[in-house]
């Protein structure tokens, strides 16, 4: 052994340390991340090879930890709502609405029927560009390059469409409470009716590219298998439970705002692998297109403006007591628990981040695979490390 | 009544407004009885939102959030633990999940919980562990009853009612 090998360095962090210590004979122990690009962003993973395959596996989190728990400590209700655009900057509207619903709940506030309208078509809007997101970045990882750009280009559109009533491109908060910032203008709307039969065309274009592919089959069919037990042991939620054959959504199941105004399907799998979770947000983007189509139908005869009559200001002192509100968001349950002492400033704020149990569960599922392997589960979780770390 | 809880020693069982908080029970347990209770809501199909914990005057309220999946029925078990040794059983030996929400909860508030698994850092970094960044100053620590409301009550200890009655004795013996 060189004295190079010797130095303090090389013996690793503590987590490293930590995991050594339960090491096989013959094994070998790599980091994979913080920086890998399959991690998206900075996720680590500690892992135990034993040749090509995982023994055992241990994320370590928090290299994108920014206390935004603490953050809602500080500052008033209204402020808090630009943090929930950063958290997830995949589906930030989800957050969005998990954040004012709850504080909504709090103050008992009854949300005009067309802010509800304009909610839904925007979050579903930016449920389409999180799965596409997703959808390009995923067969990035599994060595494609082609469909992200794509998926890009479709994206764009919706993004352009979603500018107008938001302002912004990636890290929304233009919901308040009471309602949202601005109503939807008619170019918006005109935007949208033309996205919609666009992306229908695109769809089936999307699998005949990619789906059926024999190489992205044999990568993720059978891969990464989370079956409703482990579902249930570790708390998943959102495709990755549809992707084990349980229709739980929460659209369907606790219908907030307006969603039980619409006909639309839960879409699920019973193959319990990346390529079920796969195939059910594929899925979902038909129905979310469904759920758009019906609400801006029903969106010229909604009652009401965008807001509320007399909205709070971000100033605004709920009273004091406790609220927890959920939606579904594009990677599972948001669940924001608001707890309020009636002063202008929250007492707590817990952000339920679907991902994080979603990746609680990949120690377990990739334990027995193919170091290969970990990339495909991982990107079938669908990831969003500053959902993650929070 | 809350049939999957049944043989679990309570303190306190209430209905609360849906509508209002979200939660369709609130149960309050004693430390002792939090496995067995996760045990029996684990068997009744349930399955875990999050663990978190509340800094209030009278301590640590660590309260989990449970859910079903085919029926939406949101149950909250709060524990009360004293600020001198905040000690809680692990309930990660049967909600697997429950080890990451541990963790942080360990890192933010200092709640130790008994038989985890693995009870280090998990957000926070090695050597930032003993921070606890969401404990609260003495001036912003509130009590529970100045939070939140007990609900409609099903049955109750003196304790855990005293919490939420005791109010204006205790102020006017703080003038």
């Amino acid at each position: 052994m060189s004295a190079y090998q010797n130095t303090e360095q090389m013996k690793g962090d503590f987590y490293t340390q930590k995991f050594e210590a339960g090491k096989q004979d013959g094994t070998l122990i790599i980091n994979m991340g913080p920086q890998h690009p399959s991690t998206h962003g900075v996720l680590r993973i500690v892992i135990e090879v034993d040749g090509e395959y995982i023994v055992r596996a241990e994320p370590v989190l928090g290299y994108l930890h920014r206390m935004h728990e603490k953050m809602g400590e500080t500052q008033t209700w209204g402020g808090f709502i630009p943090n929930m655009g950063r958290v997830d900057y995949g589906h930030a509207m989800a957050w969005n609405w998990a954040y004012v619903g709850a504080v909504e709940k709090l103050m008992g506030l009854e949300v005009p029927e067309k802010a509800e309208y304009l909610r839904v078509i925007m979050t579903e809007l930016n449920r389409l560009a999180s799965h596409l997101l997703w959808w390009g970045a995923y067969i990035l990882d599994l060595g494609a390059f082609t469909p992200i750009m794509y998926a890009f280009d479709d994206r764009e559109m919706l993004l352009d469409i979603l500018q107008r009533p938001s302002a912004s491109r990636l890290t929304y908060s233009n919901f308040r409470v009471g309602g949202v910032q601005m109503d939807m203008d008619d170019k918006c709307i005109e935007l949208i009716k033309a996205f919609i039969p666009h992306f229908r065309e695109r769809l089936p274009m999307y699998h005949d590219l990619v789906t059926e592919n024999i190489i992205l089959r044999r990568r993720i069919e059978g891969i990464g298998i989370i079956d409703q037990d482990m579902c249930r042991r570790y708390g998943c939620t959102g495709p990755v439970v549809r992707g084990a054959g349980v229709p739980y959504d929460v659209r369907k199941s606790e219908p907030y705002s307006v969603y039980d105004r619409f006909d639309f399907e839960i879409p699920t799998s019973d193959s319990c692998c990346s390529a079920g979770r796969y195939h059910v947000r594929l899925a979902e983007m038909e129905q979310s297109m469904r759920i758009i189509e019906q609400a801006l139908e029903q969106l010229p005869s909604a009652e009401g403006g965008h807001i509320v009559d007399k909205a709070p200001k971000p100033s605004m002192k709920p009273p004091a007591g406790e609220a927890y509100f959920n939606v579904e968001g594009g990677r599972g349950k948001i669940g924001i628990h608001a707890v309020s002492d009636g002063s202008k400033v929250p007492y707590r704020i817990k952000l339920r981040a679907p991902g994080f149990s979603n990746l609680s569960a990949f120690a377990e599922a990739a334990t027995g695979t193919l170091l290969a392997d970990a990339v495909a589960i991982l990107g079938s979780l669908d990831l969003i490390i500053p959902e993650i770390d929070r | 009544m809350l049939q999957a809880l049944e043989g679990v020693a309570t303190q306190c069982v209430a209905k609360q407004d849906p509508a209002a908080t979200g939660h369709a029970w609130s149960v309050f347990l004693a430390p002792g009885q939090i496995l067995k209770a996760a045990g029996k809501l684990f068997e009744a199909e349930y399955s875990l939102e999050d663990i978190l914990a509340l800094d209030v005057d009278e301590g640590f309220l660590v309260q989990y959030h449970f859910n079903r999946w085919t029926l939406n029925e949101r149950v909250v078990l709060r524990i009360l633990v004293g600020k001198d040794n905040p000690v809680v059983p692990s309930i990660a030996s049967v909600f697997d999940g429950a080890e990451w929400h541990e963790r942080e909860t360990r890192d933010f508030h200092g709640v130790e919980f008994e038989g985890n698994p693995n009870l280090v850092p998990l957000l926070m970094a090695v050597e930032d562990k003993d921070l606890f960044p969401l404990r609260k100053t003495d001036k912003a620590r509130k009590s529970i009853k100045d939070l939140f409301s007990l609900g409609e009550v099903v049955s109750c200890s003196a304790e855990v009612e005293a919490l939420f009655t005791e109010a204006e004795a205790g102020e006017a013996s703080d003038a």
